[in-house]
């Protein structure tokens, strides 16, 4: 209204008011207020405190070891399970659709897309099939459990929530779909709450459950899938105890590489050779273990091979940016589903190019495969051209480069040499293989150290490499991969003793001789000779290398002479040795210990004969070392090495080895870092002593001498301050409570895990270590049956499960079971019963017992109710604490709830102690007083005596015991009882009988079928008969007859005169003789009055009226509700009529529904088809 | 049913112990054959009978085959069930022979171990009972594996006719910790045990007096007891050993010991011993030789973490035995040079990762 400014308000700068908003402010500037927080009282406060330190322990949960790596995780599994028809496929679409800006048409296999900077997920949709549930809850990170909202929880949907929790539990978020579908907004409240609580008590309280309103263009809207992708990243995951001790990887595809003309050459039925390709993940995979695949059974793995990553994270540079990068965001490795144009199938890859495909259409992002088909069409050269362009240069220091001149003719030796070049590219790895490895490390550290050396040990070894070309060019890339490894040491070849460089079969002896610069004698000359094509290097010893070895056998004074040197100096010249590689030594050369260990060449032993005695005697070697070589520990003393003890220089070299020693100049002092403290207990005199002596050892100039004195001086002093600032600074800081320890420590051991190997070369490093999860690997799996490869579908997930070392065998498995409450029968001993435990899905066959007072085992036939119970069953052994689930059938029309029961793994062992009653029964024939003659309970005097003192029971209580087998009856014994017995009594003796469970494992092959949700198993008895149409043949003794019983007859109770003229009254026995004369009454007859005649005649007519009045009304009565009775009936009618109206109404609706449902399958059908 | 396993194929009779002890912890079944095939005994000795029926009663479902020549051998293992055992050793090897083995099995074993053992106590071929008391069983406490872990040497047995009898209580663990021991620190102790059986009780003294001699110039901290048993306790025949262990700063521990020889003079044992000691802490490491063997294997069964450990050169035993294990488990080490500065040094540096090896014999309920 009106634009006036109005005056601003300026605070009064003095008076009251200033004063009282001063003070107001400096209050809350202390923001101190005692009352405000301190507590009321004490109690409270106290109880205040004691809840705060309980909320903090909840968070607390057992330190657990995460092996994932940090730096390169596997991607995170995301598995979309739900009952068919609830939106599984439009999930998948929508959310690879949120992550890629990509349409899957055809959702298929695994699905890896990059989330984020460190983050990928594998989307894996399950489908209904109780097997891929199995599997799938095996090996998912998080579930996406879709429930159909309209209708509620289904069968399915419980199973796997079972399933999930018997093998650990990973993390669920609940997802209610098809809400669309409920119109009234009351009743969806309604439904929402309902559905959550159930879903609430099924998983946790408070766990996540997603509302999917309904589907726009064929996905969910984009807002609650962005939700739902955030809710999927900020998701954390604890490790599962069996997954963290399991290497396993769901795999992206599978290819057959067996030769084909061998599939031919069998039909199609020969074992394959199959290579699945996936990420790795739970621990670290080795070479040596066996692998299961679930569905199929336990594999041999004949490789493993690391792979590009086909989904990488993003690399360095645009790690700088907060966001992912757009780029990246396309990247999605799906080879079983469309993506990109390309499919991969069991043998074969397609390439979809879609229909309107034109070359200009350059805006459209080309997919990998129609890029492929592009640059095919583009190319107008052939390779061959290529090839005689190109400008390849055999070596750096070549000025022509490689000439291709056309003609027939040199085609050969052009292809030649592109090999030939193509050895050269790639290093060494490939001259390794020709040459035989162990001679590959030791020239390679030649070539690093002795410059002269290498060139020639190069071309010698190029010889027949190619003549013209100079190596040049190629040292300096070997000589890095060296230096990677690490592996290369400073020494100097100065050992005159035969040391390591002659084992090794390089030729350049004769230089190598030259260049040492020891003073030594030099004993022996070495001369090789290669053999054309021969893979080793022959090592032909000349004469005086005989006479060395003639020398050592026989002891020649030479020798001895030579002794006391050697002993002088025997450590010196161990230390001068050159270094071995001892990895490439042990692992990958064929030396034998002895070889390895005094530095042989593996000539000398082979070649013992060489052309002077071309024949030796065999057993020479052998006898006479066989009765030296024996399997000791101890080695044997060797007396001369010890007299080098005598040498009082020797003594003193090791002073420095002890705490009174000092520090002993740095040499051979190695990890001795922290206890430089304990040197100046003897003082400084044996220091200063130690250290004129010392010299001799490592000998370093007395100026560097000094600095390192120094150097050692300043150190020690460093740790001293830090030792007294720990002690005297904070000393409640370095106090870690047990939690804090212990995630500690594992946090230490985990950074020693990823340094440790950091620095070796990956080849050498997955031998030592195996392949890490997070890699994307290629395993190739030996004698896998054809049927996975015939009867492949990417429908179903083929998880690979690595097996430790235990569970590769068999055994007799003990486990806590208990049925499942929702199974509706009980589980009988020796029905087969589906186990999935472990990795693995079999069919074997329990026996259920239970603890009988910690004395034994007793079988049960059936498992108890509501109750755990023991069940052993032979099978592939797990280790104990790992939980399972038992079906007693996979199939996908078996009624009711199919997890049967549900338990853990208690034990392994390889017999079992579970025993069942059996009681033998037997009568008496004759009674003494206490003995008894037993028949019939034995049958001969054999069994008798093996149960001879065994207890025994009549069935009214009284015990006895057997004794000794009776001549005449067979099996009759002589028994002893606590009381006389009866001769109607029966005697029984209860025994234990051990019974085993069969030895029966069955795996479950559901992979190898064609239709995988067929697989059948071992049927029951009663089941075989029904389907054969058989009767159940019956034992004549098991049919219920009419039991005849003879009726018994007892004697009278006769009490002797003399007693009975003793009892009291009350205890006589009261005796009377039945009533002998007529009584008065029944002596006279009865006639009647003939007023009582009437009377009687009165009562008589009465009740004839009364009773015909009655039937009357009856008759009125019926007919009254006659009329009733109709009018019900029409009413009847009428409802009935009206309930069928009904029921009509409710089929049609449904009736269209599952039309509309299978319109819509086949609605995608057409469309795939179109595309 | 059960599918076909992989068979370790060994040859020769060496290394029969360690084999046999990786095939059970394994669960794969060892063919060993090539058993002294040309040797004028061909065929297994009577020692490593004993040694096979020792394994067996330890475990529960072996199956055992000896070829009729006896130079050929399947082993299908069973699991260890450990428990209370009694076993007569022959007189040809000392019980350390089969008290080593069965010291790598029994942590792993489904009950407690109480294994009683009869024989001889202490030769020159295996380590003798003193040796694996002091120095064997700490090696497994660096695993941990410490409570309840006993040797008790009831009765001495010197060698030809034996007569001692030792008893080795070992608790079950789920499973050993991973080693992490790169410090070899510097010796700060010497223990040892001198003991005589059947002869004069001043032969021990004597020895103690040797050892000293050599020993006393490098540290003062040095305890040699003279361990004497009498009567029914001192075994069948005369003789007398002396045992050294050297402990570091750190725990690490260096053993040697030497055993009385007819004729010999108790002087010239203590030397033996005692100068085998100093090589033996020469040779460096955080291990002596004759433990490198266990050391390792405990490595390899420890948790899927690193482990670390400092030794001195791998012996023949050693070599062999990494090959086998890197047969058996797979698992391969690095060994690097601890100290690639020094040329001088052979210390080296072994690092594996272990196989994650849990007791599965071990009993829930």
């Amino acid at each position: 209204m009106d634009d006036k400014q109005h005056k601003a308000h300026r605070p009064s700068q003095s008076g009251a008011k200033a004063e009282k908003k001063k003070g107001k402010g400096k209050e809350k500037q202390h923001g101190f207020n005692e009352k405000a927080f301190a507590p009321r009282s004490g109690r409270r406060a106290e109880r205040q405190g004691r809840r705060n330190a309980e909320r903090d322990q909840t968070r607390l949960h057992v330190p657990l070891v995460d092996r994932t790596p940090d730096d390169e995780p596997p991607p995170v599994v995301v598995a979309v399970v739900g009952p068919p028809g609830v939106g599984k496929t439009t999930l998948v679409k929508s959310l690879v659709r949120r992550y890629t800006k990509q349409t899957l048409n055809h959702v298929q296999g695994p699905i890896t897309v990059v989330s984020g900077k460190k983050k990928r997920i594998t989307f894996i949709e399950c489908n209904s099939d109780l097997n891929s549930m199995i599997d799938i809850a095996k090996v998912a990170d998080l579930v996406l459990l879709m429930i159909d909202g309209s209708y509620g929880f289904e069968m399915e949907t419980f199973e796997f929530l079972n399933i999930l929790q018997s093998h650990g539990f990973p993390k669920v978020i609940g997802i209610l779909t098809h809400l669309d579908l409920i119109k009234k907004a009351s009743t969806l409240k309604d439904t929402k709450k309902a559905l959550k609580k159930r879903f609430w008590t099924e998983i946790y309280q408070g766990a996540k459950l997603f509302y999917l309103s309904g589907v726009l263009n064929g996905r969910y809207p984009d807002t609650e899938i962005l939700n739902l992708s955030r809710f999927i990243s900020v998701m954390k995951f604890r490790p599962l105890v069996f997954r963290n001790s399991h290497p396993y990887m769901l795999a992206d595809r599978l290819e057959d590489l067996t030769p084909r003309e061998e599939v031919r050459a069998s039909k199609g039925k020969c074992d394959r050779t199959v290579t699945v390709y996936g990420y790795l993940r739970g621990t670290n995979m080795r070479l040596g273990s066996k692998v299961h695949i679930p569905g199929v059974g336990d594999l041999q793995v004949r490789s493993i091979t690391k792979l590009g990553d086909p989904c990488p994270l993003p690399d360095a540079d645009s790690e700088k940016r907060r966001k992912l990068s757009e780029k990246q965001k396309l990247l999605v490795h799906a080879p079983m589903s469309d993506i990109g144009g390309v499919m991969y199938d069991k043998d074969a890859v397609y390439i979809n190019v879609p229909g309107s495909f034109s070359r200009g259409n350059n805006e459209v992002p080309h997919g990998e495969g129609e890029r492929m088909v592009m640059d095919l069409q583009d190319v107008n050269t052939t390779l061959d051209d290529a090839v005689a362009r190109s400008q390849i240069r055999l070596f750096g220091s070549s000025s022509k480069p490689l000439a291709v001149d056309p003609g027939p003719s040199r085609q050969h030796s052009g292809s030649e040499d592109e090999d030939e070049d193509e050895e050269d590219m790639s290093g060494d790895e490939d001259e390794d293989d020709f040459e035989g490895s162990e001679d590959e490390e030791e020239w390679g550290s030649d070539a690093e150290l002795e410059g002269s050396e290498e060139e020639d040990e190069d071309t010698e070894d190029d010889g027949e490499d190619d003549e013209g070309g100079n190596d040049r060019g190629r040292s300096a890339p070997r000589n890095v991969r060296r230096g990677t490894r690490g592996l290369s040491t400073g020494h100097d070849r100065q050992g005159k003793a035969v040391d390591f460089a002659d084992s090794d079969s390089d030729m350049g002896d004769f230089d190598e001789d030259d260049d040492d610069e020891d003073d030594v004698p030099r004993q022996r000359t070495g001369a090789r000779v290669r053999f054309g094509d021969e893979e080793e290097d022959v090592h032909v010893q000349s004469d005086e290398d005989d006479e060395m070895d003639e020398d050592e056998d026989e002891d020649v004074p030479q020798w001895k002479k030579k002794l006391s040197e050697r002993a002088a100096t025997a450590y010196e010249e161990h230390g001068r040795k050159r270094r071995k590689d001892w990895i490439k030594l042990i692992y990958s050369s064929s030396l034998t210990p002895e070889q390895i260990l005094q530095g042989d060449a593996p000539g000398q032993e082979q070649q013992g004969g060489d052309e002077d005695d071309f024949f030796t005697v065999k057993s020479k070697g052998t006898v006479g070392d066989a009765e030296e070589v024996l399997d000791m520990t101890k080695e044997k003393v060797d007396a001369e090495a010890l007299k080098a003890w005598e040498d009082e220089e020797l003594l003193d070299s090791i002073r420095n080895l002890f705490i009174t020693g000092g520090s002993g100049s740095g040499d051979a002092e190695g990890g001795a870092g922290g206890d430089d403290g304990y040197e100046d207990l003897e003082g400084g005199a044996d220091f200063e002593d130690l250290e004129a002596q010392g010299g001799d050892g490592g000998a370093p100039a007395p100026g560097n001498h000094e600095a390192s004195r120094a150097a050692a001086l300043a150190a020690k002093k460093e740790l001293l301050k830090k030792k007294f600032d720990e002690q005297y600074d904070d000393p409640e800081a370095s106090k870690m409570d047990f939690y804090d320890e212990k995630k500690d420590e594992i946090a230490r051991q985990l950074q020693l895990n990823r340094a440790e190997f950091a620095e070796m070369d990956a080849e050498a490093r997955a031998l030592v270590e195996g392949y890490r999860p997070g890699a994307y690997v290629r395993i190739e799996l030996a004698d896998v049956p054809a049927e996975l490869v015939e009867n492949f579908d990417p429908a179903y997930p083929i998880v690979v499960g690595g097996l430790l070392p235990a569970e590769e065998r068999f055994g007799f498995v003990q486990v806590r079971i208990k049925r499942h409450r929702w199974h509706a029968r009980t589980l009988k001993t020796n029905d087969p019963l589906v186990f999935s435990l472990g990795w693995r899905r079999f069919q074997s066959i329990p026996i259920y017992s239970l603890d009988d007072h910690s004395i034994r085992m007793r079988m049960l036939k059936y498992t108890p109710e509501h109750m755990h119970c023991y069940a052993t069953f032979y099978g592939p052994v797990a280790l104990p604490n790992t939980g399972f689930c038992a079906f007693n059938s996979l199939a996908g029309d078996a009624a009711g709830f199919r997890v049967s029961a549900t338990g853990v793994v208690l034990d392994i062992d390889r017999g079992t102690k579970i025993v069942k009653k059996l009681k033998l029964t037997g009568v008496p024939y004759k009674i003494f007083k206490n003995t008894a003659f037993i028949k019939d309970m034995f049958s001969s005097a054999l069994e008798v005596a093996k149960f001879e003192g065994a207890n025994i029971r009549t069935v009214s209580g009284i015990r006895g015991q057997v004794k000794k087998a009776l001549p005449k009856p067979d099996g009759a014994f002589r028994a002893t009882f606590e009381d006389k017995i009866l001769m109607s009594d029966i005697v029984f003796l209860r025994a234990w009988y051990s019974i085993q469970p069969r030895k029966f494992y069955n795996p479950v092959t559901s992979l190898l079928l064609s239709d995988k949700g067929r697989w059948q198993g071992m049927r029951l008895t009663g089941q075989v008969r029904r389907e054969e149409g058989l009767k159940t043949p019956q034992s004549v003794n098991s049919t219920y007859k009419k039991v005849e019983r003879a009726p018994r007859r007892f004697n009278a109770l006769r009490v002797p005169q003399k007693l009975q003229a003793a009892l009291p009254y009350a205890s006589k026995p009261k005796l009377m003789r039945p009533q002998g004369k007529a009584t008065y009454l029944q002596k006279r007859a009865v006639v009647l009055e003939p007023e009582e005649k009437q009377a009687l005649a009165l009562l008589q007519q009465m009740r004839a009226l009364r009773k015909d009045a009655v039937v009357r009304r009856k008759q009125k009565q019926n007919e009254r509700k006659e009329v009733h009775r109709k009018k019900v009936a029409k009413e009847e009618a009428a409802r009935s009529e009206k309930d069928k109206e009904k029921r009509k109404e409710y089929m049609r609706a449904a009736g269209m529904k599952s039309k509309r449902e299978a319109d819509k399958e086949e609605g995608g059908s057409r469309k795939r088809r179109k595309t | 049913m059960a599918q076909p396993v992989t068979v370790l194929h060994f040859s020769g009779h060496q290394y029969l112990r360690h084999r046999l002890v990786l095939s059970i912890l394994s669960g794969k079944p060892v063919k060993i054959d090539k058993i002294r095939p040309d040797d004028k005994n061909p065929g297994l000795r009577d020692y490593e009978v004993s040694l096979l029926r020792l394994l067996e009663r330890v475990t529960n479902g072996t199956v055992i085959e000896i070829s009729v020549t006896g130079t050929a051998l399947l082993v299908k293992p069973g699991i260890i069930a450990g428990g209370t055992v009694v076993h007569e050793c022959p007189l040809s090897r000392s019980i350390g022979y089969f008290l080593e083995p069965i010291v790598m099995l029994a942590p792993f074993s489904k009950k407690p171990l109480q294994l009683t053992l009869r024989g001889i106590t202490s030769d020159d071929r295996d380590l003798s009972a003193d040796l694996i008391r002091t120095v064997t069983l700490p090696h497994l406490q660096l695993f941990g594996i410490s409570e309840g872990l006993e040797l008790r040497i009831k009765k001495r047995g010197a060698a030809p006719l034996g007569g001692g009898e030792v008893q080795f209580l070992c608790p079950v663990v789920k499973q050993v910790k991973t080693l992490n021991f790169v410090d070899r620190g510097r010796i700060k102790r010497i223990r040892g045990i001198a003991h005589a059986v059947r002869v004069s009780p001043q032969f021990s003294n004597r020895m103690i007096e040797a050892a000293r001699s050599v020993l006393n110039r490098y540290i003062p901290d040095i305890y040699l007891y003279s361990d004497v048993y009498k009567g029914e306790d001192s075994g069948k025949s005369p003789g007398y050993a002396l045992s050294l262990l050297a402990e570091s700063t750190t725990g690490a521990m260096h053993s040697a010991e030497a055993v009385s020889v007819p004729g010999g003079a108790p002087e010239d044992v203590a030397l033996t011993a005692s100068r085998a000691l100093l090589s033996e802490i020469r040779r460096g490491g955080c291990v002596d030789k004759q433990h490198q063997v266990l050391v390792l294997l405990m490595m390899v069964l420890g948790s899927e973490d690193v482990g670390r450990c400092l030794m001195g050169e791998p012996t023949l035993r050693t070599i062999q035995f990494l090959r086998d294990v890197h047969q058996t488990f797979g698992t391969s080490f690095k060994i690097v040079p601890a100290d690639k500065s020094d040329p001088e040094s052979t210390e080296l540096l072994f690092s594996c990762y272990g196989t994650g090896y849990v007791n599965a014999n071990r009993t829930l309920a």
